[in-house]
């Protein structure tokens, strides 16, 4: 088959110097390289990087055994402070087995009182309570403050001789 | 060549642990060095954070179940350790994020371990200002050439939105550059 000449030209020497000027122009040209990208590391620095971390990891590790020495004191001292603790409870069961009424704490005698129905009438109770031993402050705390009470005897009471201030009924 | 499983297996036996971890730290230092470098900026911060990392895969090896590859598992961790690294920057300066970015530039500007002409300097620039997820997958892809597939274990994204996310960096420091 008979080779088609090509019609296309091109300028003297083209070829023979395309290499350079290539070569040229790349190197002119401000190309971001994907490569460390300005950034830089100290010289050796990963050379003795492993050593490095191991080091750490050795010193984090925690003292697997502890020396007893110092620590003796210390448990004689809270030896010592248990036996006195035991010793006190045992004495205190000891010595005081037989409880009374009076070992009973005022809070929990009025507990029961109110958390219990105690079934007893007026009089049953009156028989029990020393009705003439007691004053309005045994059965009720009283907070009222004296001022209130002039307040209100100012407010409801229009003869103040009715009150019979004289005599302390 | 050590395989990945026989490698784990080894990291988990205390007898063969140590010289494990050491053959680990060897294969992925660099790797992730430059990871973390690229988020860090400074090279003391990177190394603090590079060892962190190294230590805490240490510690929590017995917990890594093989359901994704060792490297991605270090990956991720790294991420982690570095990003935490800048928020408890800008927590403890007291500062905003685009406060942090600007000193981070000025630092990096005077940093003897960058040299960087202001072009370099200025694509820095623009990668800091990215949205997270952006800066990393722009990060992993064109600095580390790591594939969509890689950077989709590591992030736990999938390959769609890291293209996306991708694309959408390129625009922004294209633009960014621009304008600067």
């Amino acid at each position: 088959m008979k080779k088609i000449s090509n019609s296309f030209r091109t300028p003297d020497g083209y070829f023979d110097s395309f290499t350079d000027k290539l070569t040229e122009r790349l190197s002119k040209e401000e190309t971001i390289t994907v490569a460390n990208d300005g950034f830089k590391v100290p010289d050796g620095y990963f050379d003795s990087l492993t050593s490095k971390i191991q080091e750490k990891l050795i010193a984090a590790e925690p003292v697997k055994v502890i020396g007893l020495h110092s620590y003796k004191k210390y448990y004689y001292a809270v030896a010592a402070m248990a036996a006195v603790v035991v010793l006190f409870f045992g004495l205190k069961i000891t010595s005081s087995p037989v409880l009374s009424f009076d070992d009973i704490a005022n809070a929990d005698l009025e507990s029961y009182f109110d958390n219990n129905e105690l079934g007893l009438s007026s009089y049953e109770i009156a028989e029990v309570i020393p009705v003439d031993e007691l004053e309005i402050k045994d059965i009720i705390e009283n907070h009222l403050d004296n001022e209130l009470i002039i307040e209100y005897l100012n407010n409801s009471i229009d003869n103040f001789e009715e009150l019979n201030l004289d005599t302390n009924e | 060549m050590l395989t990945e499983e026989l490698l784990v297996a080894q990291l988990k036996t205390e007898a063969t642990q140590s010289r494990a971890f050491e053959l680990l730290v060897n294969t992925y230092k660099e790797k992730l060095y430059w990871h973390i470098r690229r988020i860090v900026l400074d090279h003391d911060d990177a190394d603090d954070v590079l060892q962190n990392t190294f230590i805490k895969v240490f510690r929590n090896i017995s917990s890594f179940k093989g359901d994704s590859k060792l490297y991605s598992w270090m990956y991720r961790i790294a991420t982690n350790e570095a990003l935490t690294f800048i928020k408890d920057k800008t927590r403890k300066l007291g500062i905003s994020d685009s406060e942090l970015q600007d000193k981070m530039i000025r630092e990096l500007q005077a940093d003897v371990y960058f040299e960087g002409d202001h072009i370099q300097l200025a694509l820095q620039k623009a990668i800091l200002t990215l949205p997270e997820k952006q800066k990393l997958v722009f990060q992993m892809k064109y600095y580390q050439e790591l594939k969509y597939e890689e950077i989709s274990e590591i992030l736990e994204t999938s390959v769609g939105a890291l293209k996306a996310s991708y694309h959408l960096a390129a625009k922004k420091i294209e633009a960014f550059l621009k304008e600067n």
